[in-house]
């Protein structure tokens, strides 16, 4: 071991060091170039008013509902199933909690306290629908056996037809208090300098919480005695990263007076984060990939695979709930035709993440980007009045190209666009143990089987 | 050493994001929305977003306005919202319109009450906005309302049917018949229902007409989404239901979409054609009314009504409050809006020509 590791920088040099700047998931980065891409070029082809604060704000209240959608569906894909009944699920709640926003009144209490509890009650009741609507078709999947596909079709007629039956077919409005967490913004507070303060705090917690992760890791690397990229290599990270953070939080910042980073983006981040956490470190989170990879052998090493499908089936609803809730918060009002094609729009953003088909392979973070790309697309093309016409023929093709891609260059044997490039750039160093992709090195006993136990990296489980 | 580069780049991003104090927010905008009182740049954009292309009349609506607001010196940004994702590519696409900074934004909305949080933000941005026959609910950032006067529609396809059936069944004294209104979700199908009630509400009691179905309340007749299909198979059903062995004499249907699905259904079905109601002069609704199928249609000129708004958005840049004729009636829920409403005609076979006399496309289809 100690050979490969010594004798690896010298021989490969500038480009394992630079694979390390992406460390671990390549497939990723590749999705995250064509977003910056695609970036790029609309804030060029629209003057600049892509990346205008206002913008910024109406893609993230824009799309939250379809992102949040994003993170249980990658988790339901990943464990090889799929929902389609999302849309309508997030369409019955919606309707319900409007209706029960509607009916409830507080006589005796004060003005905001009434509102505080209707809008409370509401989000509640929400939620708990959408953990007995899990509930059912979690027990339809896991227990009774029917394949999730046929499950949630059911289910996308059942909560559709409830969605009208509860409404009676029409919209509902709801009360202006609960628009927060579909198109509210933190209230500004202490001295003014020109810039949102809370978006300024919530931007400067973000750059503490990503140096605090990046010497994290490398100190748990030294600990385990890891392959450590150089210093100048996390260095280059956290300034990109860094960079990005400063520009997204100056940028939300400088908004309308009384605007600031949407409350729906910061419901959005946390969902990120947990669910991050959940699919990468926790125990529950691996056996949703050991399942969806290879089920059977996942069983006979003694997951509880009918726990991992109620789990994933239930956790989806209750995310659809959310989504109903912050759509129907945004807005305003709750109507018949609400969700309707959701489900597709969310599978579409796990699938342009680099999410396999099969099941076994995605991410939370890629489907995030994913489900980014589709929106900076679309409102890029909306901001130039490119018809609706041609902008679902363009989003047609773009998912269609982004899988084509991710299906080549896993044939290729490499994981992303980026693999392909850096290989093409090292040339005969394929031959020798030490030009194996870095990050996949584990550390062995014998240097003598290093050689057996790097997997491909397209056949990895990825975080 | 490397704690203090790791130390050193976390001041450097700290710093840079306190340290760039100099950028200043953009103010809330000035411009005073509700009287246009300063009118804006004779060049400005205007945004016009309108719903799914369901009917000819917004594929035509689309046309006028791009061609009507370019003649003017304004730049169009007309978008239409896509068939699935409705709602959402809407409220997206009047964002987009508000970003780009359009003065006027004119809304023929997919759901009415699902655009207040957009529509405030135009307000906000110091666009004025303006209904177009579609009223836009539970807000007070809607500036104007402008449309054909729907209630009107319904007492003349009330009146209409009523008409046709004593023209058509001479002899009979009381005539079968049913009812279709239109999509829940579109504050003008309980409008036009409303009108139409109205007239037959009276002859319904008195036993002149007879719903054999029952069906006659807004939520039993509702057309979801406007759609043929969806039209088409409850008059399947119905006709299954109730006439066998029984004649329908009328059907009261709220557009010309409908109408035909309904004809098309009574057609398979191997019934004798009804009287059967529309709205809208679709270019399929003439030919049939020409060829003795569908009674009656109504003409809302689609010309004046894009023409109007035109005149609007011109007072509106010139700082003058636009004409209105009606500031009584359309309550979205929050404010009366002041709404400027155009008379619809009514079209049989015998007064086609007469009515369409000088449009282009129906014109031809009646001689």
């Amino acid at each position: 071991m100690s050979e490969t590791a010594t004798r690896a920088p010298e021989k490969s040099g500038g480009i394992r060091e630079l694979r390390k700047l992406f460390a671990g998931g390549g497939r990723q980065y590749g999705i995250l170039g064509a977003l910056v891409f695609i970036i790029v070029f609309f804030q060029i082809f629209t003057d600049g008013k892509t990346l205008d604060p206002i913008n910024l704000i109406n893609l993230i209240n824009g799309n939250a509902y379809v992102l949040v959608l994003a993170i249980g569906m990658v988790m339901v894909i990943v464990a090889g199933h799929i929902d389609l009944s999302v849309g309508s699920v997030a369409a019955f709640v919606g309707i319900v909690v409007a209706q029960v926003m509607k009916g409830l009144s507080f006589p005796g209490l004060p003005e905001g306290m009434s509102s505080f509890l209707t809008v409370f009650i509401g989000i509640i009741v929400g939620l708990i629908i959408g953990a007995l609507v899990g509930a059912w078709q979690g027990w339809w999947v896991a227990y009774v056996g029917v394949p999730a596909f046929i499950v949630t079709l059911a289910g996308m007629l059942l909560f559709r037809g409830a969605n009208q039956f509860v409404g009676n077919s029409t919209s509902i409005p709801v009360p202006q208090e609960f628009k927060f967490i579909g198109g509210g913004f933190l209230n500004d507070f202490g001295p003014d300098f020109g810039f949102s303060n809370p978006t300024l705090i919530l931007g400067a917690l973000v750059v503490v919480a990503v140096i605090w992760q990046e010497r994290r890791s490398r100190v748990a690397q030294r600990k385990m005695g890891a392959d450590i990229a150089p210093l100048w290599v996390s260095i280059v990270r956290l300034v990109v990263v860094l960079a990005v953070v400063v520009g997204a939080t100056l940028l939300f910042a400088t908004g309308r007076v009384g605007t600031s980073f949407p409350i729906a983006g910061i419901i959005l981040g946390v969902l990120v984060l947990g669910y991050s956490f959940l699919t990468n470190n926790t125990t529950i989170g691996r056996h949703i990939f050991a399942v969806g990879g290879n089920w059977r052998a996942a069983e006979l090493s003694g997951v509880n695979i009918r726990k991992v499908n109620f789990f994933v089936m239930a956790n989806m609803s209750v995310i659809a709930a959310l989504a109903g809730m912050i759509w129907i918060a945004r807005s305003a009002a709750s109507g018949p035709g609400d969700g309707v094609g959701w489900e597709l729009d969310a599978i579409s953003a796990v699938f342009i993440g680099g999410a396999a088909v099969s099941g076994g392979i995605g991410t939370v973070a890629g489907s995030i980007i994913g489900g980014l790309v589709i929106a900076v697309l679309n409102n890029g093309l909306q901001l130039l009045s490119v018809g609706a016409d041609r902008v679902q023929m363009i989003k047609g093709l773009v998912l269609l190209i982004a899988v084509g891609v991710d299906v080549y260059s896993k044939r290729q044997g490499r994981p992303s666009i980026i693999g392909l490039l850096t290989r093409k750039r090292g040339g005969e160093l394929d031959v020798s143990p030490g030009a194996k992709p870095a990050g996949t090195q584990t550390p062995t006993p014998s240097a003598g089987g290093a050689e057996e136990t790097v997997r491909p990296p397209d056949q990895q489980p990825r975080g | 050493m490397k704690k203090i580069v790791i130390a050193t780049t976390a001041f450097a991003a700290i710093a840079a994001l306190t340290l760039a104090g100099c950028a200043s927010r953009a103010p809330e905008s000035g411009t005073d929305s509700t009287a246009g009182a300063s009118g804006f740049a004779a060049d400005a954009t205007i945004g016009v977003a309108l719903p799914d292309k369901t009917s000819e009349n917004w594929v035509l609506a689309g046309q006028l306005f791009t061609d009507g607001l370019t003649e003017a010196g304004f730049k169009p940004d007309v978008q239409y919202a896509p068939a699935t994702g409705t709602v959402p590519e809407q409220q997206n696409q009047i964002n987009s319109m508000v970003t780009n900074g359009a003065k006027v934004i004119i809304i023929g909305a997919k759901d009415g009450s699902q655009l207040s949080t957009q529509v405030e933000a135009a307000n906000a941005a110091g666009a004025t906005v303006i209904a177009y026959d579609r009223l836009i609910l539970n807000t007070d950032a809607v500036d104007y309302y402008l449309a054909f006067d729907n209630f009107k529609v319904g007492e003349l396809q009330g009146q209409a049917l009523l008409d046709g059936l004593k023209a058509k069944f001479a002899d009979k004294a009381a005539y079968n018949i049913e009812l279709f209104s239109g999509s829940p979700d579109d504050n003008n199908a309980g409008v036009f229902f409303a009108g139409a009630m109205s007239v037959l509400q009276p002859k319904i009691d008195d036993g002149t007409l007879v719903v054999v179905s029952g069906q006659t309340a807004v939520a039993q007749t509702a057309t979801q989404g406007w759609l043929a299909q969806n039209a088409q198979s409850r008059m399947d059903t119905l006709l299954a239901a109730n006439y066998q062995g029984v004649e329908l004499d009328g059907v009261l249907s709220p557009n010309d979409t409908l109408a035909r699905a309904i004809i098309e259904s009574v057609k398979s079905a191997g019934k004798p054609l009804p009287v059967v109601t529309g709205q809208d002069s679709e270019v399929e609704s003439v030919k049939s009314i020409m060829a003795g199928e569908q009674y009656m249609t109504i003409y809302k000129d689609t010309r004046a009504l894009v023409a109007q708004a035109i005149v609007m958005v011109q007072d509106l840049q010139k700082g003058n409050a636009p004409e209105t004729n009606d500031t009584e009636s359309y309550d979205n829920g929050v404010k009366v809006v002041p709404s400027y409403l155009l008379a619809p005609l009514v079209v049989t076979k015998d007064t086609a020509a007469e009515v369409y006399a000088g449009n282009t496309s129906l014109e031809p289809l009646t001689k």
